[in-house]
């Protein structure tokens, strides 16, 4: 019988606050935050952040978490240890508890993809807030784009006027730039929120140009963790971690592996600020040069995992 | 949703109105009417809907899994 959505929902629900209760800063971000917040997405698997220093007690509280009986296990070669030092550099360590007849996922983050301000501070209940999440969201993948949108026009209802930087729809832009103009502030984060307030024709081109600055950023940013994890995927292969054994011996196999094979920040080897020229390169290739003009300075986005 | 910082200046009900239909109006552009009917739901509602949807795609065989390749999109 599959585990149901409502079982899964309450077991990860039970999860953060089993972490919370031992001190271990931790939220669910991704699609399992959209439905909380009101955006219908069909996902089973959660995505948790966990604060990188928190990382050695949440491995802990993980292998004593049953479901139907069942303990999980780390998932594939490519997972990197649960451990600050790899967590802090932007890696996502993968986990998976194969109950009878149904599976559950979790992927645990350190920090959040693209967040430009510590997720720690804004949390909703057991999520993290809208606007991590937003942020989260703007992938290379073309169906996280309307849930990045939906979130920002919820926050502008609230009165978050970080919303601004997350509205991707023109016709909506063009709404919300004829009620109010967006903060001075925010037009510096993101230029062509000055397009929308004046109705200008720009604002297509430019709009599409941000969309796909974000997609070859992100292309680069995998690009760069697949190639660094190779050596690693080789090691963990080799070592032939047994699937049966416990949570603690998988990790202290894939720890070795990782010290001597798995660079804890390859962002930050690479350099943020080539990674982003890369992409406007790239970019260049696609859109009209003019509509570069108004693509947001992303150096902030980056910041955090580069710290 | 609980409101947060950098709080903008509240609308004034005929702007508030027109805002609420502009946004449900992207919802049935991006997520098709009935998503955007679902939506609008109440929360406890939503969140029957989208676990009834979940679980009948998992009978139906779907898969809802991401490659675990140590890095998310």
């Amino acid at each position: 019988m599959p585990l149901s959505y409502a079982e899964l929902e309450q077991f990860y629900g039970s999860l953060v606050a089993r972490a919370r209760r031992r001190g271990i800063a931790c939220a669910i971000t991704s699609g399992m935050a959209c439905v909380a917040f009101g955006i219908a997405q069909a996902t089973q698997d959660c995505d948790l952040l966990c604060a990188p220093a928190a990382a050695g007690k949440l491995l802990e509280l993980l292998g004593e978490a049953t479901l139907h009986g069942q303990l999980p296990s780390y998932r594939g070669h490519l997972t990197p240890p649960l451990d600050a030092r790899w967590l802090r550099g932007g890696w996502t360590s993968h986990f998976v508890w194969e109950a009878a007849g149904a599976e559950a996922y979790l992927d645990v983050f350190g920090v959040a993809p693209r967040g430009s301000s510590p997720w720690e501070t804004e949390l909703q209940g057991f999520y993290a807030g809208p606007h991590t999440v937003a942020e989260m969201k703007r992938t290379n993948r073309e169906k996280d784009w309307p849930f990045v949108t939906a979130l920002g026009a919820q926050m502008l209802e609230v009165q978050d006027a970080r919303g601004w930087l997350h509205i991707y729809d023109e016709n909506l832009l063009r709404t919300f730039g004829g009620v109010s103009p967006a903060p001075a502030e925010l037009l510096k984060r993101r230029p062509l929120l000055a397009l929308a307030a004046a109705n200008d024709a720009r604002l297509h081109a430019a709009l599409y140009a941000e969309v796909q600055f974000w997609h070859e950023l992100d292309r680069a940013r995998l690009r760069i963790y697949e190639k660094a994890v190779r050596p690693y995927l080789m090691a963990v292969k080799k070592a032939r971690v047994p699937t049966v054994a416990a949570l603690a011996t998988q990790h202290a196999i894939r720890v070795r592996c990782a010290e001597n094979h798995l660079p804890t920040n390859p962002l930050n080897d690479y350099g943020i600020e080539r990674m982003i020229a890369e992409a406007r390169e790239a970019l260049g290739q696609i859109v009209q040069p003019s509509a570069l003009a108004w693509l947001p300075d992303v150096r902030e986005q980056f910041r955090i995992v580069a710290a | 949703m609980k409101k947060t910082g950098h709080q903008t200046k509240a609308w004034p009900p005929g702007v508030r109105r027109r805002v609420r239909q502009a946004i449900y109006d992207f919802h049935v552009r991006a997520f098709g009417e009935e998503m955007a009917r679902v939506n609008f739901l109440p929360l406890a509602e939503r969140r029957r809907y989208v676990a009834d949807m979940v679980d009948h795609a998992v009978r139906k065989g779907v898969k809802f899994d991401k490659p675990a390749l140590g890095v998310t999109p």
